[in-house]
């Protein structure tokens, strides 16, 4: 998990006058499972396509193993895709969509109906080398799609929200079932999703984009934990994110109250945004909390209860396993490691990254 | 980019390809010369005489009528099919898409004459009607083809939805279905339209007398010469269409910077899209109404007070059948025909009751041996005193008591020739055979005209029945056919004054127009001698106004308006007083309009042979054309 | 559900009045002589030295212009299927846009370009070029028949291109094919549908057609239409002219069955 195997340098591509990636910087290690995160037309889609072969940047690098691949034809890389909507070929078999890759490469015959036989097991679905791609379910066909890319033994599958059009049991069972191939075949996998629990489910790492940028590159646990702007804080998960000032080291103001907190270097007096998630926020009795405040609505969601607490004139989402009524007065308390320090947006490419309204 | 570049250069190609004939077509509307082969100046004239050309102004809204009307009634059924087929079980479903690819697959020539078989068969009197049915039949499957990908597309549940919320199954059909398959009924629509404005073959196999849509119009005058209104109609039509595909295609601006532009441009499409869903349907829906009032109008009085004729293709005045209708106060049914045998069938079908027709001789011989024609009282036809008696002599070649026949025009077969494209004087049939005039060569494209000439060159009579006399005929056309640029009928005309080739087998009555037009031609009766013909007017025994009929046969021969007629079509008219109405001396006294009777020595009309004779020369007429 | 099916009556009705019982009629009339009684001669008549010819003739100049469609329209299709979708009306209507100019006009219109001291000789005059020759040969009656005939080529072959999505194409190209690779193994047999309905709507109007031979041919040439449309118009006689066209039947015949198999969802349709 060491080698860098993709070197994404300064890539800027733009469609008409729209610049889609701006300067865009990344790098993919081996054997990683990288999923690009970001709501649609954030250019995810499109750095995909860059690293299969299908666009060109307008300027910047794409390495590959040390070697600048820039003019590489897709046919010409070491890389597969899976297609969202499978782009299986219709009028071949289920066979023949998988041996096509293996075809073209002039392998024996013999090597391609080994390889159709253990892709079709390692995706669960022997003995469909006759059927057509029509007669496929949805589920069937995405994995088909993927056997098809596999055969080809690529050094990075990509993958473009290939579970987008399955409905939500599938999509789950899919999620281990790519998490299982991925560590059978010990190769890379870029995933592109708007979804952003499967990206924590199934990463090692998580790229965060919006509007051509990276917001945040990290592990599920610091992005979900520990997120570096406000959009991160909002994508990912729910979340209250608060105006706040940073009063000194480990101190600061919101909600008209002062809490402990363990971010420092923000300096003095600075104006900051707090982020808290819902589930850090304990509810106890008024007199035990910071602040006080007044149950608004309950929701019942299995695992938790989901309430909003109105306190000083900010509605908080708070997930609870303890239930109090609508009406109830309540105190507050966040454990200071549960606060989230970010900094306000300052200049314009600051704020070009920030939340879209 | 060199790619690009060269699918540019493709693309133009084609287009091309797809527009240069309707480029030339534009070009010929502006063209004074009436003949196609000869560019005589600019001008606008033919754009005002068609306004005034009541003919093809007819013929123009029965297309137009037809076409709207059989596209509409095609798509509300082939519309209703399309669902009803979508919800059929796929065995029903494939055999029903099988039987809609039929019109679509079949030979329009088996749709046609299958169509033809039948209204005969149901005594349908082949009319608009049937024209109306036939295009009606040929349309639904557009429409149902274009229909059906759409109502694929369209979810069942929208419609299921419509009806869980309280609709009607109509309503929630045309408020939620109908919405969706919209573009396609539209298209399916146009298709429709466009299809039947553009149908021959079909419309040619349907139609019936006084009835003609443009195709028909046009192919009936493709043996004469297509008049140039047809040109500046085809392209008024043509701009019209191409005008609104602009309008309806003005597409804005990819991107624009600020929201005001985008804005104004949306403005822009809500503006086209008006008139094209809007203002383009009513106006097209007006101009057609108000055309079908006027076209009714023309028609309304015509009760039962009427003669319908059927005549050769641009074979009278039109102005004489207005004058005519003026003054007796009765409706001219006017039809035309472009040979006796396709005129033949149709009387002897009795399909249609024409009241007065005008075969040529040999044909009238045929009818009178079938029993097709009535005797004509010529106590009706007081100016049959102006015809002259040499062709009421002629005329019992075929109708031996002079009961059953009235002579409207004559004229010999001969040698059309251009002086500067030959070397020595011409006076022999042989020219047809002489090699050094290889290709330049039209030969007229009728079995008898072809034999006719032949078996006079060889010395024979041109009604010969001889086996072996034909046979050599035969083979001596089989030997002429590689000399010959092309068998034509009146195409021979256009062909001569363009100069495309040296010699032509023409009527005489082409001659004189011919020469008018180009200087360098000259008719010959080549020494062997020739036909002599003379086409005349009938009533057929099945005629339902044949008083009006005989009114008519005396109008035509009143002097002046037999010389309309002359001045008009060019043809020789056996009406002595009317000839010495003709102004211009070289015409009123030319040897090609009316021959010395010496010229004619060798001469001789046609006779009908009978079923099987004509079958045999039919047969071998073929081998020749099939060679 | 049941009264959707209903809906289909008034077609049905239609087309077996105007459809089945028309084509029943040229069945009878191929099938039997003038006096009415059954016989095989009309048929027979198919063999005879000229009509054979005329037949093979006419399958020959139908097939070779069907070629030249396929090969004119599939490089067209191609490049107009590349273009924006929301064009594809537009390009249709180019199509069309043609017979607005009556079909006799444009054919007649070809005479006037290509005949001796026509358009396209003086063009060719005017660069000094040496003069073609090909009105009234076969050549000009192919030359029709392509141009007439083109559009139905072109359409249905541009409707399967312009349906095949994107993504198909570069999963290709993603799987180590070269474009040679992707058009011969993924664009070309997926457009088969397309191309089988274009083969038939171009070679059965062709194979039947009278008038573009009559126009360009000079009627020197006679091809089975031609045939046909003399025996119910100069020989009148219906019934060799029915026996004729069920000969010709057989070819249309094939022609459905030829779609049926290949392009079962009608994907294949012109417009």
């Amino acid at each position: 998990m060491s080698n860098k195997l993709i070197d994404i340098v300064n890539i800027t591509k733009s469609f008409d006058e729209n610049v889609v990636l701006d300067q865009l910087n990344l790098y993919i290690r081996e054997n990683e499972f990288l999923t690009l995160l970001g709501p649609s037309g954030c250019g995810k889609t499109t750095l995909l396509r860059i690293l299969g072969g299908f666009e060109t940047p307008d300027s910047g690098d794409i390495i590959f193993d040390g070697k600048n691949i820039n003019n590489l034809p897709p046919n010409k890389r070491q890389l597969n895709t899976v297609f969202q909507k499978y782009a299986l070929f219709s009028h071949m078999s289920i066979a023949e969509n998988i041996a096509f890759g293996l075809k073209i490469k002039g392998k024996s015959k013999g090597y391609i109906q080994d390889k159709i036989r253990y892709a079709l097991k390692l995706v669960n679905l022997e003995g469909y080398e006759d059927r057509t791609p029509d007669s496929l379910s949805g589920g069937q066909q995405q994995r088909i799609a993927i056997a098809r890319a596999i055969v080809n033994e690529p050094k990075v599958l990509l993958l473009d929200e290939p579970l987008g059009a399955l409905d939500l049991k599938l999509r789950q069972d899919m999620q281990y079932e790519l998490i299982r191939l991925k560590n059978e075949l010990g190769i890379t996998f870029v995933y592109v999703t708007h979804d952003q629990e499967e990206a924590l489910t199934m990463s090692d790492t998580i790229v965060v984009m919006n509007q051509g940028y990276i917001q945040q590159i990290g592990t599920p646990e610091d992005i979900y934990n520990e997120p570096q702007n406000a959009f991160v804080a909002d994508f990912i998960g729910d979340s209250n994110i608060l105006p706040a000032t940073m009063v000194e080291d480990k101190v600061v103001k919101m909600l008209g109250a002062v809490w402990q907190c363990v971010d420092v270097g923000f300096g003095r007096n600075k104006p900051v945004d707090a982020v808290i998630r819902p589930e850090d926020i304990d509810l106890v009795k008024p007199e035990e909390g910071i602040i006080e405040g007044v149950v608004t609505h309950l929701i019942f969601k299995g695992v938790h209860y989901e309430m909003e607490v109105l306190a000083n004139n900010y509605e908080l989402l708070v997930h609870s396993t303890d239930m109090f009524p609508v009406g109830t007065e309540v105190g507050i308390k966040v454990d200071p490691f549960d606060i989230q320090i970010m900094k306000k947006p300052e200049s314009e490419d600051a704020e070009a990254v920030g939340i879209e309204e | 980019m060199i790619k690009n570049g060269l699918k540019r250069f493709y693309l133009i190609l084609i287009f091309i390809l797809l527009y240069a004939p309707i480029v030339t077509l534009m070009v010929l509307s502006f063209n004074s010369s009436k003949s196609r082969s000869k560019w005589g100046g600019f001008t606008g004239k033919w754009y005002v005489a068609l306004f005034q050309n009541q003919d093809i102004m007819n013929a123009l809204y029965t297309t137009l009528i037809i076409a709207l009307v059989s596209a509409l009634v095609a798509t509300i059924i082939g519309t209703a099919a399309a669902i009803g087929i979508q919800a059929m079980k796929p065995k029903f479903r494939t055999f029903m898409m099988g039987v809609t690819n039929i019109p679509m697959l079949n030979a329009d020539i088996v749709t046609g004459i299958s169509l033809m078989l039948l209204f005969i068969a149901f005594r349908f009197s082949l009319g608009f009607m049937t024209i109306l049915l036939a295009h009606i039949t040929f349309n639904i499957p557009y429409v149902i083809l274009s229909v059906m990908p759409k109502l694929k597309q369209t979810s069942k549940h929208t419609y299921e939805a419509a009806m869980d919320l309280g609709a009607s199954p109509v309503y929630a059909f045309f408020k939620v279905v109908f919405p969706d398959i919209m573009p396609g009924v539209f298209s399916g629509f146009l298709l429709a339209f466009t299809m039947s404005l553009d149908d021959f073959v079909i419309t040619h196999f349907t139609k019936g007398p006084g009835v003609d849509t443009l195709s028909t119009k046009i192919y009936s005058e493709v043996r004469k010469g297509i008049k140039p209104e047809m040109y500046a109609l085809s392209t008024i039509m043509f701009v019209t269409v191409l005008i609104l595909l602009i309008l309806v295609n003005v597409t804005p601006e990819k991107k624009a910077s600020s929201s005001g532009q985008k804005q104004e441009i949306k403005k822009k499409h809500r503006i086209s899209r008006f008139i094209f869903r809007k203002v383009v349907p009513t106006a097209i829906v007006i101009v057609i109404i108000a055309g079908g009032f006027f076209y009714g109008s023309q028609n309304s009085d015509a009760g039962n007070n009427q003669v319908i004729v059927y005549n050769w293709g641009e074979y009278i005045d039109p102005e004489v059948l207005t004058m005519f209708e003026e003054e007796t106060g009765i409706d001219v049914v006017y039809e035309e025909f472009e040979t006796n045998e396709i005129m033949y069938p149709k009387i002897q079908s009795g399909a249609i009751a024409y009241d007065v027709v005008c075969p040529s001789d040999y044909m009238v011989q045929r009818m009178i041996e079938n029993d097709l024609l009535a005797e004509i009282d010529f106590n009706n036809i007081p100016n049959l005193k102006y015809i002259d008696s040499t062709y009421m002599e002629q005329s019992r070649q075929f109708d031996p008591e002079n009961k059953y026949s009235v002579p409207y025009l004559f004229g010999t077969v001969g040698i059309l020739y251009n002086k500067t494209m030959v070397d020595e004087p011409i006076d022999s049939w042989s020219v047809l055979w002489d090699p050094k005039y290889k290709d330049s060569i039209l030969m007229q494209d009728s079995v008898r005209d072809a034999f006719g000439v032949t078996l006079k060159y060889l010395g024979y009579s041109l009604n010969s029945t001889d086996l072996d006399e034909l046979n050599e005929a035969k083979n001596l056309l089989i030997k002429q056919k590689p000399l010959v640029q092309a068998y034509v009928v009146d195409q021979v005309r256009d062909k001569m004054i363009g100069n495309e080739a040296a010699i032509g087998v023409i009527y005489s009555g082409e001659a004189l127009y011919t020469k008018q037009e180009n200087p360098n031609l000259e008719y010959v009766i080549p020494k062997e001698g020739s036909n002599l013909w003379i086409d005349s007017w009938v009533i057929p025994k099945n005629a339902k106004h044949k008083e009006n009929a005989e009114k008519f046969i005396d109008y035509l021969c009143r002097p002046e308006i037999a010389k309309m007629n002359f001045d008009y079509i060019t043809y020789s008219i056996p009406n002595s007083e009317g000839r010495k109405l003709i102004e211009e001396d070289w015409m009123r006294e030319s040897k090609v309009a009316f021959p010395d009777p010496e010229d004619l020595a060798n001469c001789e009309t046609f006779k009908f042979l009978g079923d099987d004779n004509d079958a045999v020369y039919n047969q071998l007429w073929r081998e020749v054309k099939s060679k | 559900m049941k009264n959707r099916k209903l809906l289909t009556g008034p077609y049905l009705f239609w087309a077996a009045s105007f459809i089945i019982i028309p084509l029943l009629m040229i069945v009878y009339y191929g099938l039997t002589n003038k006096e009415g009684s059954f016989t095989l001669m009309n048929l027979a008549r198919i063999t005879t030295p000229e009509n054979l010819k005329a037949l093979g003739l006419a399958l020959l100049l139908s097939f070779i212009s069907t070629l030249i469609c396929l090969v004119l329209a599939y490089p067209l299709a191609m490049i107009l299927s590349e273009k924006n979708v929301n064009q594809t009306s537009f390009i249709v209507l180019i199509f069309i846009l043609p017979m607005w100019m009556n079909f006799l006009l444009r054919t007649l219109a070809w005479q006037n370009l290509l005949e001796k001291n026509g358009i396209i000789n003086m063009i060719l005059e005017f660069f000094h070029l040496p003069d073609q020759t090909l009105i009234n040969t076969p050549y000009a009656i192919v030359l029709g028949m392509v141009y007439n005939f083109l559009p139905f080529m072109v359409l249905p072959i541009y409707n399967v291109l312009a349906k095949i999505d994107k993504d198909v194409i570069s999963a290709a190209r993603d799987l180590g094919a070269n474009n040679f690779q992707t058009f011969s193994k993924i664009i070309f047999p997926l457009s088969i549908p397309g191309i089988i309905s274009g083969i038939t709507m171009v070679f059965v109007p062709s194979l039947t057609t009278f008038v573009i031979s009559d126009l360009l041919g000079g009627s020197k040439i006679l091809l089975i239409g031609n045939v046909i449309e003399q025996e119910f118009k100069q020989g009148s006689n219906w019934n060799v002219g029915s026996g004729l066209s069920l000969v010709l039947m057989i070819f249309i015949i094939a022609s459905m069955a030829l779609i049926a198999k290949y392009d079962k969802d009608g994907e294949g349709t012109a417009f």
